[in-house]
């Protein structure tokens, strides 16, 4: 009709995004129904001078049906196709934001204050923040990194507002070791619920007693060189009531005092914790193994067990007393091990033949083969007829191999 | 296009209304990955269309296409990841608004997907360049950024990138 009058300019309103978008060409049109309209549509409008469509939302549009959408997709990688709006990512909600931030290093987070004035103080409002040596260690920095390290967390933890429920610090190579002992009795008393600390640095450092007031801490992670010097470590756990998921990293560690004699077991035990991970444990009989057991003895509603042995010395062929210890315990709650073999051992084959033999309720137990696969096959052949002639006390347990 | 008798919608199907008008329907298993869609179906109020007021048709193409991939059985881990490495690959515009619409749908797996989307635009940027991205006015004066930038001067240390990539 338009052809007829010989209109020059056409404006075409329709009331579906869908159709405009496509007769722009900014959808693709993928329906084979719709492909031949669209062609038509487009030799059409090569006969105006100007042609614009416009979707007029107003109007209630009609039922499509439900293949209609997934045959248009947008065309593909189109960059920058057009500038944005001013302000539309400081309008997001802020739990967005929130979002967006806690995806970036604290470096990048922090940075934001300066964009704009609703942006000035939006990062002091995260509830997760995570330290690591980045923040620190500079290409061109004359500063001591361990004065530098010390006045970043003072200034981050005098800016912050409100809790901080996850709180991740990894220290690095710092040579010498700042005091962590103030910021985290500063943690405490920001509802923490989530503390990971890795402090790789070279002087075993001593375990803060701040840790006593972390009432709340559901999740524990504590790796290298870490000591508790004259520290009643039960007490620690006993104050951590709330404690859910704990990870011990004995790599490097004397997470306990050399007592002349190892205790069996903490004097209380802790029901809350359902998650615990061993790695690097060595399964020599030795103080850090009896502490590692004693643990585990005094978590009765463990349900997910992970352990990664560690051998340095090749001790391989004697039961460990220390797991006889264990064999008289039940493990009530127990669904799922993880254990990653080091290489065919007595004490490994111990410690996964009394987990399954004393776990009634025990669902899976995954081993970890990867070093075992640098074993001859025969060797290999063997430990797998040897695990799978082990009695269960569960009749639903599997163990299941992980390559 | 072709249309459908209400009738030929079978019951365990929802049909959602853009800003635009435009309808969709979707089989409700997959609609429920959505929160916000949850909760209504739970409340008895999805016998009707139900309008997103603020989604437009664009943004409920992209995460209809979204929840489909993630509630289909037949794909597995991989897939899934290529899938949502391509999916943010769009305009920084379009991401903005699947992410409003990720909030207000409440669809928690495509909030991060998209939220790590825009973070990995703003990381290692100075703060001149994200301003650009984002066309976000500074209202400070050159004075408060200089408070700003001496409170926590080591934020805004190291080689920081000027592209607008």
């Amino acid at each position: 009709m338009a052809i007829d009058q010989n209109v020059e300019e056409l404006l075409i309103m329709g009331d579906s995004d869908l159709i405009i978008r496509q007769a722009q060409g900014e959808w693709e049109t993928r329906d084979v129904k719709l492909i031949p309209y669209k062609k038509h549509v487009e030799d059409l409008g090569k006969r105006f001078k100007s042609i614009e469509f416009r979707c007029n939302p107003k109007q209630q549009c009609k039922k499509q049906v439900l293949g209609d959408y997934c045959y248009m997709m947008p065309p593909k990688r189109r960059k920058y196709c057009r500038s944005l709006p001013p302000d539309v990512l400081s309008d997001l909600a802020d739990n967005v934001i929130d979002v967006i931030l806690m995806c970036l290093p604290c470096k990048d987070s922090v940075r934001t204050s300066i964009l704009s004035k609703k942006w000035r103080y939006h990062w002091c409002r995260l509830t997760k923040l995570t330290l690591d040596s980045s923040l620190w260690v500079t290409k061109k920095d004359l500063l001591n990194p361990t004065v530098k390290f010390t006045k970043i967390i003072y200034q981050l933890l005098s800016l912050h507002e409100g809790p901080i429920t996850k709180f991740t610090l990894n220290i690095g190579f710092l040579e010498n070791c700042p005091d962590i002992g103030n910021f985290i009795s500063f943690l405490s008393r920001k509802d923490i619920q989530h503390l990971v600390l890795d402090l790789s640095w070279k002087k075993l450092y001593k375990l803060p007693s701040s840790l006593f007031t972390c009432s709340q801490l559901r999740h524990l992670t504590l790796r290298d060189d870490m000591r508790a010097e004259n520290l009643d470590f039960a007490k620690v756990f006993e104050s951590c009531s709330a404690l859910e998921h704990l990870r011990l990293d004995f790599f490097n560690t004397m997470f306990y005092d050399h007592y002349d004699e190892a205790p069996t077991r903490l004097p209380f035990v802790l029901n809350s914790v359902k998650q615990f991970y061993l790695p690097h444990i060595m399964l020599i009989d030795s103080y850090e193994l009896s502490f590692a057991l004693f643990l585990i003895r005094s978590f009765p509603c463990l349900e997910y067990l992970e352990i990664q042995v560690y051998n340095e010395e090749d001790s391989g062929t004697e039961e460990s007393l220390e797991l006889k210890h264990l064999s008289k315990v039940t493990f009530n709650h127990l669904r799922e091990v993880k254990i990653e073999l080091c290489t065919r051992r007595t004490s490994e084959m111990q410690l996964i033949k009394l987990l399954l033999a004393n776990s009634p309720v025990l669902v899976r137990t995954l081993i970890d083969r990867k070093f075992l696969d640098d074993e001859p096959l025969d060797t290999r052949l063997q430990v797998f007829a040897e695990i799978s002639k082990f009695s269960h006390a569960s009749p639903k347990a599997e163990v299941v191999y992980l390559d | 296009m072709a249309e459908a008798a209400s009738s030929t919608i079978e019951k365990n199907n929802l049909t959602l209304k853009s800003s635009y008008g435009d309808e969709f329907v979707l089989e409700e298993s997959i609609a429920i990955q959505s929160v916000t869609i949850k909760n209504m179906v739970e409340d008895g109020c999805s016998s009707s269309v139900i309008p997103l007021s603020k989604v437009d048709t664009g943004t409920l193409i992209k995460v209809i296409e979204y929840m489909k991939m993630h509630s289909s059985t037949s794909s597995n881990e991989e897939e899934i990841q290529n899938f949502d490495k391509e999916f943010v690959r769009i305009s920084i515009k379009t991401i903005l608004n699947i992410l409003e619409a990720a909030n207000f749908l409440d669809i928690r797996s495509l909030l991060d997907l998209c939220a790590e989307a825009v973070a990995n635009r703003i990381k290692n940027k100075t703060p001149e360049v994200v301003r650009k991205i984002f066309n976000i006015t500074s209202d400070f004066t050159p004075e408060e950024e200089a408070e700003i930038r001496n409170e926590t001067p080591w934020a805004f240390e190291g080689d920081l990138d000027h592209s607008l990539d």
